[in-house]
Order: C-alpha cells, then structure tokens, then sequence
C-alpha cells in the first residue's frame, strides 16, 4: 500500500539527525580512544606511538591491579545485597500492608537525588566526631566508627550509602515482575495450605527469574563504573583503599595526563564490562529456549 | 484479625524502616536550620538551638550555587531537546519504515548503550580541546545527546500506532514528514514525556565528564559544585546540607509532578544511573 521506492531515500534521511552525533560523540571518540591507547601523549607534547608498551605497563602496575581490586570489591558487595533489599522491598509494597503506596515512595525517594548529594550527604551522616550516627553511638555508651577513614569499613560504608540511594530502582523492577504474576496462583497455592514464605519461595521467585537477571545484570555494569560516591566520600582513601578503576582511569588521565595509559585502561574496563553483557546474552537466550 | 499481634509488630517494623529510610534526608534539613557552632559542638543536640535560615541566605549570596544551577538546566534542557530532535526520526524509521539495513542498523544503534562512558572521556577531552570547546556548557552537553534507550522507547510506542492512519494519510497524498509530523508526534506524546524526563535527569546527574571538561567554578554544574562544596567550605556541614537541600529542589519537584512516569519509564526501559 505504501509506495516503497522511497522507503530507503526515507529510512535515510529520518536517521541522518540521529546518526549525525552518534557517529561524533560516540563511534568516533570510541574508534580514535582505542587508537590513542597506543601512543604515548600527554596533551601539551606531541604524541608518539608506542605500540602496545600502555597494555604491556598496565599488568605491571600495581595501582592498577589494585583499583581493578576495588572495582571487584565494590561489585562483590553492592551486587547481592541491593538485589535482596530491592525484592524484599518489592515483597512488602506489592503486598497487603496499608502503608505500602508510602513504603514505595519513601523507598524510590532517594534514588531522584544525585549522586553528589547523597555522597555529601552521608559523609556527613559518617562523619568522625560530629556527624549523627556516632552522636548516636556515643548516646548509648559505644565507640564511636570510623566509617569512611577506615580502611576495613571505608568501601563498606560507601556500599551502605549507594544502597540506600539506588535499592528502590531494583525495587521497581522487582514489583514490575511481581504485578505480572496472575493472583490466581497465590490463591490456589493459599488454598492448598501453603503458607506466606513458601508461596515466595516457591512462586515469587521462580516467576521473576527474568527480572532478577535483568536487575542482575544492570547492577552489575553500575557497580563496575562507580566512581562519584567514592570520589566524593572518600576521595579513594584512606591510603588508596577504596580507589576504584574509574577513578584511576580519570587520575591518570586529567590529573597526570597519561592520555594513552588513561585510555588503554578504559579499554579493559570496556572489554569486562563487554564480557558481563555477553553473559547476559547467553543467559538470557537459554531462558527464552 | 485486626488485633492480630504479629500483624501489629509488622506495622511497627514498616513504620520504623519508613523512618530509617527518611531519616537521612530529615537529617540533612535539620542540619541546614542549625548555626555552625550547634553543629561542631561537645553538646549535641537533635533539633536546632536556634533554628535559622542563615545558610540558606550564605549559600545563595556567598556561593556560585544559583550560576550552578542555571547551568544545569541549560545542559539538561538542551541535552533533552537535541534527544528529542534526533531520537523520534530515527525511532519512526526503525518502527514503520522497511529501508535497507534497518536491523543492522538498530542493533548497531543499540549497541552504544552498552559503551561505559569512562571509555569515551580521554578521546572526547581531546576532541573538544581540539575544537577549542574546553571550560563550555556545550562540551558538557553534547556528548550526552546519542541516547539509544529513548530510541528504544519511541519505537516501541510507535510500533504500536496502527498502519491504518499512516495508510490513510499516504491515500490522502501526505508525505512522510507530514505524517511523522502531524500523526505519529501528537500520537506519541505519551512515550515522548518518558523520553524527555530520562534524558533530564540522565544529564542533570552527570557528574565525571562535567567535572573533566569544565575548569571554572561558576561554569559547574550543580553536581560538580556541590561536590566542590567540602574542598571549599570544609567543615561548615550546615552550609553543605543547605546547598545540598536547594540542589535537590527541582528534583523533588520532578518527582512530584512526574512520579508515575518516572517509575513507568525505568520499569519499561531499566535505565540505571
């Protein structure tokens, strides 16, 4: 019906705004970042190609390996305990309770804020000796913490922070996939005498098993790229101990302007989360089977 | 039933958890109506002393934080509209128009969203610095205007807008663009609203690449200057938390007038800042 010679002049020109900066802030930068990570340029000399000498320094730098280590470490940390705390939040503002329309706003709430006032925010929350949480410590006869000047608790503390922030956007997810699910098997599973923890074990979570992955998967990319909430908190110490990749990649390059190394290690920060998304793939393909 | 003890103690529970949950940003109030010497002191207490608007006044007189802010908006705004301008074309053509290449093209499109920004900072510093872009609100929005999720969004909802119209319109003798224009926009507007509030608070949360390519104070963003705030003003924390609570004012008012889109819009698409 519709005439099709011009489909393709057409398919063209609706794309061209689109495609216009896509190829200047994205493809480009990408395509010239990967050949920049070969030379090595620091902005005010002109750059000399060096090969793959960025890659070969990178597996002897020890700050690499151990802001990598941090990354791990923040990733390991935040992943389970901000999918739990999303679905059980998800549990309780699809459920019965009368306050759950409030449960559900006050858990998205801080998940609106940027990410620079909730790190300024809880810093001082954490901070030593006059922020709130160790008045309250110190109120009922305890030591007072060292939340983010400790080197066992900083990351812990900074996992703590993005918890609160980020937990209700899982927790959107999470009642998405619960709200599919027909009421007619909790009521059938109700009739047979099952009780409420058993029809979430045996209903709920098999039924989001899609949305766990989603939510999974996501969290995982996110935990990869932190970076704000460190910098803001903790600046990376005490003693580089809460220094992850992104941080690195952004010191070594607009503070020692390493241009080449700082885009060689954004190039394996890439590739891991590349790998997390391939696994993505294949796993959600083998639930589509 | 009603006077069910387990279900009382469950209440209690929810109750105190809408506490905790609240309490940091209670908190964060609380601590802007102190005066500085209530908030390092030996004697704390809860409530301000003397409760006192002196911050809020010291932050919008004594700080850049009103300059930061109008620069956020301009580069939300303008990242929103360059979205909007460039994202609903091209979603129309992945939706309703068979041209060659169309699904290479799409998965090559959709590919970007799984790019992590930190791999584009170096090359796009130099490529700005090369323009001579460095310390602009421009360098701080451009890059932040490819967003392949609001294509993703569009196209769903226009894949959902029967053939019928545009048929009818095509009899009528209408071109393409007037079809895009008069049919497929207005239709749209719904996925569009979702679109423009992603895009706004995508970028009005940017923080690492404003922190790269802008050098001076009052050209911050409102991110990068909050943060700036504890280098600068170190431990006057009732100042910070006024600024932080005025920084937050137009997100609080986003969330009030847009709030089911916004959980509409992250529950159909999973866009994670």
């Amino acid at each position: 019906m519709i005439p099709g010679n011009k489909d393709t002049r057409d398919g063209i020109v609706f794309s061209i705004p689109f495609l216009f900066v896509y190829l200047a802030f994205m493809i480009y930068p990408l395509l010239s970042g990967l050949y920049i990570s070969f030379f090595k340029w620091d902005i005010l000399s002109s750059a000399n190609f060096i090969g793959f000498t960025n890659y070969k320094t990178l597996f002897t730098d020890e700050k690499f390996y151990t802001s990598l280590w941090h990354t791990f470490e923040f990733v390991l940390m935040t992943t389970p305990t901000l999918l739990v705390v999303g679905f059980l939040m998800a549990l309780a503002v699809t459920g019965t309770s009368p306050y759950k329309g409030i449960l559900e706003n006050i858990f998205f709430f801080p998940y609106i804020f940027s990410m620079t006032v909730v790190s300024t925010l809880w810093a001082w929350l954490m901070q030593k000796d006059w922020g709130v949480f160790n008045q309250a410590l110190m109120h009922i006869n305890l030591q007072p913490v060292s939340w983010l000047t400790n080197e066992n608790l900083a990351m812990w503390s900074v996992g703590l922070t993005t918890l609160w922030w980020t937990a209700g956007f899982n927790m959107v997810l999470f009642s998405a996939g619960i709200k599919q699910i027909p009421k007619e098997v909790y009521e059938s599973a109700a009739i047979d005498g099952a009780t409420y923890l058993q029809s979430v074990r045996h209903i709920t979570i098999p039924l989001v098993r899609s949305t766990t992955v989603l939510c999974l998967i996501l969290q995982i990319i996110a935990s990869f790229n932190v970076f704000g909430q460190v910098y803001v908190m903790t600046g990376g110490g005490p003693h580089g101990t809460t220094r992850v990749l992104v941080q690195y990649i952004y010191e070594t390059g607009f503070r020692y302007y390493k241009m080449g190394y700082s885009a060689a290690m954004s190039y394996i920060l890439f590739l891991i989360i590349l790998g997390v998304s391939v696994l993505q793939y294949a796993l959600l393909g083998r639930k589509d089977q | 039933m009603r006077h069910n003890p387990k279900k009382i103690l469950l209440r209690i529970f929810e109750l105190l958890i809408i506490f905790i949950w609240v309490f940091p940003l209670i908190w964060m109030v609380i601590t802007s109506l102190k005066l500085e010497q209530d908030v390092i002191t030996k004697t704390f207490t809860f409530w301000p002393r003397n409760p006192t608007f002196a911050n809020y006044t010291k932050a919008f007189t004594s700080t850049y934080i009103l300059n930061w802010m109008g620069n956020s908006f301009i580069v939300s705004l303008g990242a929103m509209l360059i979205t909007l301008v460039v994202d609903a074309p091209i979603a129309y053509a992945f939706a309703k128009i068979k041209f060659r290449g169309r699904n290479v093209l799409f998965w090559a499109v959709m590919g970007g969203m799984m790019v992590p920004f930190q791999v584009l900072i170096v090359p796009l510093y130099l490529q700005f610095n090369s323009y001579g872009m460095i310390n602009t609100l421009a360098a701080a929005l451009l890059p932040r205007v490819a967003l392949p999720i609001g294509i993703f969004i569009l196209k769903q909802f226009y894949e959902g807008i029967p053939i019928d119209l545009e048929e009818a319109a095509f009899i009528d003798g209408s071109s393409r663009y007037r079809i895009f224009s008069k049919i497929i926009l207005p239709l749209g507007q719904s996925a569009m609203a979702t679109v423009i509030i992603l895009s706004f608070i995508n970028a009005w949360n940017d923080f690492l690449w404003p922190l790269i390519v802008i050098n001076d104070t009052i050209k911050y963003t409102i991110t990068v200057g909050i943060a700036n705030f504890q280098g600068t003003h170190g431990t006057q924390y009732s100042l910070i938390m006024a600024g932080a609570a005025v920084a937050s004012i137009p997100q609080i008012l986003f969330y009030i007038f847009f709030r089911k889109k916004i959980i509409a819009g992250i529950a159909t698409s999973g866009l994670k800042g």
